[in-house]
């Protein structure tokens, strides 16, 4: 009796949430007039309308229970009463925070990045431009690894904060809203593909009114993401690759549907754990790494090894596969910015055209004879 | 002459549970081989495949070794910190070596940029690790050997020990809040534990440092015994009481500081291991004591070792969850019946 009593609460409870999602959802379809003009994308939606946009973010972390609508009021717009609801935020922006160093690229991109007052943990930035601004001291440290520093970000009063969650407990974003301070939750992290990370730019074009600009970049991206994909349309995926590297017991390989493992495929290239469902990335045993991968052609490995040698002082049985004999290792991680962030986290979203190229020049180096790699580094 | 019919019974069952363990150990893992391609290959043959063959030389047959290492040395010492201080709960890592060593791989993995350059090039190199951890835990265990020639009381130097411990966990709190999540990845890693990895040349060092350990503990059985009847009667004996804490507590730190810079903070295992063999052999005496925890060590964790291979599935299970979870329900039941503990 008192077991079905609370099955029937946690039925309600859940079907509340649901139901808030699906008529919130509904609600915003109402209320625009336009399509969407998101192609890629799976957490981004955008709409906009005359004087405003509206603006979905949904599954901004794994397993999450909300999206998040924000309606972007320009200088002269009226937004019905039904959408006043939502967080607004007037646009084009003058000042702007963001946590992740993979929205740098997208600033920079627009040429707003003047715009960027603060960011936490500033040592992660690479990009030249925006270290000149943070030597300059127009950028604040807000904090350290996405900790932010409230009291820091009340003062600085910048017009919008971009950050992200990573679950759906966010003490941190509650008190920055409760003290007035606009925070836009975006998702770019979680796309699984590499135009759909990023077409995130669009999204600053909007925040910066910029999208016109943002809309020539980014087909621009496409067309010649497209333009290498086609380079290879008719090669067979002949080449095995082995992907990640150990660290104590656990060999880190990417999931068949991860982000990395579509550059794979769209490359031409036989990912050995392709069939591995799910994104993001497995854990699994030495003894089985080796048993699959001793023979791949290629091995794609994360860390920023420099050379053969650092890497089999790393791990003596690294030098098992036939790739460290072959030496066909690359890896994408080795080239850093001038306080130690990794280039490839902070531009690679951004710019998946380079990406493809990169890994086309790895796997069919004779269609690319004169591409000179953006990222990956050979392991002498 | 009941005890020493058991004695004669259980030693050498023992002793063969230990030899049917190792081969277990090595014929398991996510990988399926013949036991065929294992006979072969221990006895210097070729196998059918040449990774099969690398993974069991190069692989397993080290962990399973160390594995045993690592069983008999926590054990010990375990054994030696449990009689010392007269405590059921204490362990290897009472006097605070493993938050020693914590905080030298934090210093490494975590605050590599605030070390100063003339140990950042030798502590970021690929033994970095090992020797950040061997320099924190012998840091500390110079600082208690010091406190403890001061202290006459042995119950102060745990308390010292457990001090040293707190003091250096709010430092590697520190260090880890200002890190990245690959950073904290790979401290949280390194504190699971890991057998695995460790080159012949590592296994070399390990052994020497834990052979010398248990030669210590060796030397310590007759003062281990006089102690059991309390400090006082044991001086009373004519022991040499500084001298014999000095010799456990230097070869409680070789064992378990030597262990934790090649495989991390193994937990539970100390502190289990002893009261499962005073369990087993109903004594006190520390000759028969020292040989079954000795045993009973190694038998576990290679036990352990093989659950978190996860025979036939891809992933693996840390160390520490399995040791935690087999030695955990011992701990519950010595709290449950501490009362009568004697």
């Amino acid at each position: 009796m008192r077991f079905s009593f609370y099955k029937i609460l946690l039925f309600s409870v859940l079907f509340s949430f649901i139901g808030c999602k699906n008529n919130e959802t509904k609600e915003v379809i109402n209320a625009v007039t336009t399509t969407n003009s998101i192609q890629y994308s799976k957490s981004l939606a955008i709409h906009k309308q005359d004087g405003y946009t509206v603006v979905t973010v949904s599954n901004p972390w794994p397993d999450a229970v909300k999206n998040f609508t924000y309606i972007l009021k320009e200088k002269k717009g009226i937004v019905p009463d039904s959408l006043k609801k939502y967080t607004q935020i007037n646009v084009p922006l003058q000042s702007i925070v963001v946590t992740s160093t993979t929205n740098i690229p997208f600033l920079e991109m627009l040429g707003v990045e003047k715009s960027l007052v603060g960011f936490p943990h500033t040592d992660y930035i690479s990009s030249e431009k925006t270290r000149a601004l943070i030597d300059a001291g127009s950028v604040k440290n807000v904090g350290q690894n996405e900790k932010l520093n409230i009291e820091q970000l009340i003062d600085l009063a910048p017009e919008l904060i971009v950050t992200f969650g990573i679950d759906n407990n966010n003490p941190t974003l509650e008190n920055l809203q409760k003290s007035g301070l606009k925070v836009l939750i975006q998702a770019d992290w979680m796309e699984q593909s590499p135009l759909g990370k990023a077409e995130w730019l669009k999204l600053y074009g909007i925040l910066f009114g910029k999208e016109k600009e943002a809309n020539q970049l980014f087909d621009n991206i496409v067309k010649e993401y497209n333009d290498a994909k086609q380079l290879v349309a008719n090669e067979k995926p002949t080449s095995t690759v082995l992907y990640g590297s150990m660290y104590q017991d656990q060999w880190y390989v990417a999931k068949g549907s991860s982000w990395v493992a579509q550059f794979m495929k769209d490359a031409k290239a036989d990912y050995l754990w392709k069939n591995l469902e799910g994104t993001g990335s497995l854990g699994l045993s030495f003894e089985n790494i080796l048993d699959k991968a001793k023979t791949a052609s290629f091995w794609i490995a994360t860390g920023s090894f420099k050379t053969l040698t650092e890497l089999k002082n790393a791990n003596p049985h690294y030098s098992q596969f036939d790739a460290f004999t072959n030496k066909s290792i690359y890896t994408f991680e080795g080239k850093l910015g001038a306080t130690g962030g990794t280039i490839f986290y902070e531009l690679s979203p951004s710019r998946p055209d380079l990406v493809l190229k990169d890994y086309i020049k790895i796997f069919h180096p004779e269609l690319l004879p004169d591409y000179t790699f953006t990222f990956a580094q050979k392991l002498n | 002459m009941n005890n020493l019919k058991r004695n004669t019974i259980l030693f050498p069952l023992l002793f063969i549970g230990l030899m049917i363990l190792f081969i277990v150990n090595i014929s398991f893992g996510s990988i399926t081989i013949p036991f065929k391609e294992v006979y072969t290959s221990l006895t210097g043959g070729q196998a059918s495949k040449s990774t099969w063959e690398y993974i069991i030389i190069n692989y397993r047959l080290p962990k399973a070794i160390t594995a045993v290492l690592v069983g008999m040395g926590l054990s010990i010492s375990g054994l030696l910190m449990q009689t010392l201080f007269r405590n059921p709960l204490a362990g290897p890592y009472v006097l605070g070596l493993s938050s020693g060593a914590s905080l030298g791989v934090a210093f490494v993995i975590l605050g590599a940029s605030i070390l100063p350059s003339f140990l950042s090039g030798i502590l970021l190199s690929p033994y970095g690790i090992v020797l950040a951890s061997t320099l924190g835990s012998t840091s500390v265990l110079v600082l208690v050997l010091l406190v403890s020639q001061r202290l006459r009381d042995t119950m102060a130097i745990l308390i010292v020990g457990l001090m040293f411990g707190s003091f250096t966990s709010a430092i590697v709190g520190v260090l880890t809040y200002f890190s990245s999540a690959e950073q904290l990845q790979k401290f949280t890693f390194w504190s699971m534990g890991n057998l695995g990895n460790l080159s012949w040349t590592s296994i070399l060092i390990l052994s020497i440092c834990v052979l010398l350990g248990l030669f210590l503990s060796l030397l310590s059985i007759k003062p281990l015994n006089a102690l059991l009847l309390g400090e006082n009667y044991a001086k009373s004996m004519g022991l040499n009481f500084n001298r014999a804490r000095f010799i456990i507590i230097l070869a409680t730190s070789i064992l378990a500081g030597s262990i934790t810079a090649y495989a991390g903070p193994i937990a539970f295992i100390g502190l289990a291991v002893p009261h499962i063999a005073k369990l087993v052999f109903q004594t006190s005496n520390h000759t028969v004591l020292f040989w079954s925890t000795l045993l009973f060590g190694a038998a576990i964790m290679l036990i352990c070792d093989v659950i978190s291979q996860m025979p036939g599935m891809e992933i693996t299970l840390p160390i520490n969850a399995i040791t935690s979870i087999l030695g955990a329900p011992v701990v519950i039941w010595l709290l449950v019946r501490k009362r009568n503990f004697k």
